[in-house]
């Protein structure tokens, strides 16, 4: 596209797609707000950006300023960024339109999209079903056609996870491969923006405009953008790792039939497959769920009522405003984690979680570099343990929703890059399976990717 | 691992989070829960020897120590509950925390 008249005809053709996906309650813009936005920003694009007239949703937990950002939290009633994420930024420049904030589990913290302070996120082909979260706005409003990609962000498997229950795709790259400036912090060592599309194609190429340095934040590595590598005809020479710690036993007769089926297909395209062992991956939930909170608890003290955000309170006492204004303000899974975190960071307590969870984490990276190290390219693995479950089904047993991101974390925990994209579905709802690949090596992962998806029928029943 | 209502309590002033009484059954209880399954970790024999895994650049990279302007749209006056003369207004600390610990 690089015609102005195309750019504002896809800006408005978006806007009425939204409107049609209102019933979702997946995108948080007022529908008037968005259409006037996209509007405008489709007469501002530069025609020769790479993405010229692209429409991007983002998630509510990116900082816009066309937009409010809220993270689904009433603590950010209202608040308006006086500054915009550098992917926004970079999207903007390669001229794509902004097309709105997505619903999300309040600063991220949820596998659902349940816990919003502004009602559920409905699954897009069935309503009594979760899309899966914390970036469940995001792909339910690719999964709907509303958008073509949209940004999510990742602490412990927030794109892949509702991607996967979606039947989109979902990339998160390697931790430092994009900028952090601008996305609302919840456990930084683990965060990161990452990109939901309706093809690898589609994803990859906004995940190579964010991408790339940034003075702006000091983890983000000094590498170029990401280059994308082409349409591999085959998969020859590839070699892909299947963990057998990702096959248990009790897995989802369907979920393991999909990721069978896929597997067989990667080999048809050429690549050798061997099984690999990740002897820690049993304990990467519960080091995830004792460091993302004590980061989460540390980074989500600036909310006090004091510099922004709503204020609940009206007392003569500042730590009387502090406690009532967090109090009211965050919802019930935050209050839940921010204890915890103070909780294992506390004095008495943090040799047994925290010190010994991130002696944990260097094991579950450790054992990533080894199965690198024996000459694997990749790990193919399913994303999700089960397809999308109902809503309210886990929402009483904290235990069992992260459960859902049993194999995703170790990702996460391992600062590395994956892709989850549909390989079948079950009695209609989309199953995902996810390549992990080494750290900034993108490329190699995106080419297998590219090469499973043109095979893979992942529309079809596994 | 059994959380107590006063450990919820008190973790919770350290928080500074007002949590009510109706809500302290549930949270306690699933509090340790939680805490239960996580404890899981403690069964992998001691690694006293491993490096914390920290991902990202090996070194970060300070920027120049100059004053330049704050790059925003606009000033925290538009964003703050009460604001004066360049100050956040909050009302005045009451207790110290020896009187309500």
């Amino acid at each position: 596209m690089s015609d102005p008249s195309e750019a504002l005809a896809s800006a408005k053709a978006t806007a009425d797609r939204l409107v049609k996906a209102k019933r979702l309650n997946a995108c948080l813009t007022p529908v008037g707000e968005l259409r006037k936005a996209l509007v405008t920003q489709a007469q501002a694009a530069h025609p020769s950006g790479v993405l010229y007239g692209m429409p991007v949703a983002v998630k509510d937990n990116i900082c816009t300023l066309e937009f409010t950002t809220t993270c689904g939290s009433k603590i950010l009633e209202s608040y308006r960024s006086p500054y915009e994420a550098t992917a926004v930024a970079k999207l903007k420049a390669a001229g794509a339109l902004i097309a709105g904030k997505t619903n999300c589990d309040e600063f991220a913290m949820g596998s659902s999209t349940e816990h919003s302070a502004y009602g559920r996120t409905l699954h897009p082909f069935d309503k009594t079903r979760v899309p899966g979260g914390s970036s469940g706005g995001s792909a339910a409003l690719v999964a709907a056609g509303a958008v073509p990609a949209a940004l999510g962000s990742e602490t412990g498997g927030s794109v892949r996870q509702p991607a996967s229950l979606c039947g989109v795709v979902g990339i998160k790259p390697t931790y430092g491969r994009v900028s952090r400036w601008g996305l609302v912090a919840f456990g930084s060592s683990l965060d990161q923006i990452g990109v939901l599309g309706r093809s690898v194609h589609d994803a990859a190429r906004v995940l190579s405009v964010i991408s790339g340095r940034d003075p702006k934040d000091s983890t983000c590595e000094e590498r170029d953008p990401l280059r994308l590598p082409n349409v591999p005809e085959s998969l020859q020479g590839f070699v892909i790792g299947i963990p057998k710690e990702y096959f248990p036993a009790d897995l989802d007769p369907a979920v393991r039939r999909a990721c069978d089926r896929a597997v067989r297909l990667c080999k048809e395209l050429g690549a050798a497959v061997r099984e690999v062992a990740l002897p820690h991956t049993a304990y990467a939930v519960p080091t995830y769920y004792i460091l993302a909170p004590a980061e989460a608890s540390s980074n989500l003290a600036r909310y006090d009522g004091a510099r922004y955000g709503p204020r609940f309170d009206g007392s003569a006492d500042v730590r009387a405003l502090y406690r009532t204004t967090r109090g009211e303000g965050f919802g019930a899974e935050v209050r839940r984690r921010i204890l915890l975190g103070t909780y294992v960071l506390s004095s008495g307590y943090y040799d047994a979680y925290y010190r010994k969870a991130q002696q944990m984490r260097a094991l579950i990276a450790q054992d990533f570099r080894n199965a690198f190290d024996r000459g694997v390219d990749l790990l193919f693995t399913p994303t999700t343990p089960s397809p999308a479950f109902k809503a309210g089904e886990k929402l009483d047993d904290p235990v069992a929703m992260y459960l859902s991101d049993i194999f995703t974390v170790t990702a996460n925990l391992a600062g590395l890059p994956a892709i989850s994209l549909p390989i079948g579905r079950v009695k209609g709802l989309p199953l995902g399976g996810q390549f992990i690949g080494q750290a900034f090596l993108e490329d190699e992962m995106l080419e297998a990717a590219y090469a499973l998806e043109r095979v893979v029928p992942g529309t079809e029943e596994a | 691992m059994s959380v107590t209502h006063d450990e919820v309590l008190k973790i919770a002033r350290l928080a500074e989070l007002d949590v009510s009484e109706e809500a302290l059954p549930l949270l306690a209880e699933q509090m340790s829960r939680i805490l239960e399954y996580v404890a899981q970790i403690n069964a992998v024999p001691a690694s006293e020897g491993v490096k914390p895994f920290v991902p990202g650049p090996d070194a970060l990279r300070f920027r120049a120590d100059e004053v330049k302007p704050i790059p925003l749209a606009f000033g925290p006056e538009a964003l703050a509950p009460a604001f004066k003369d360049g100050f956040f207004l909050v009302p005045k600390l009451g207790a110290f925390e020896g009187a309500d610990s």
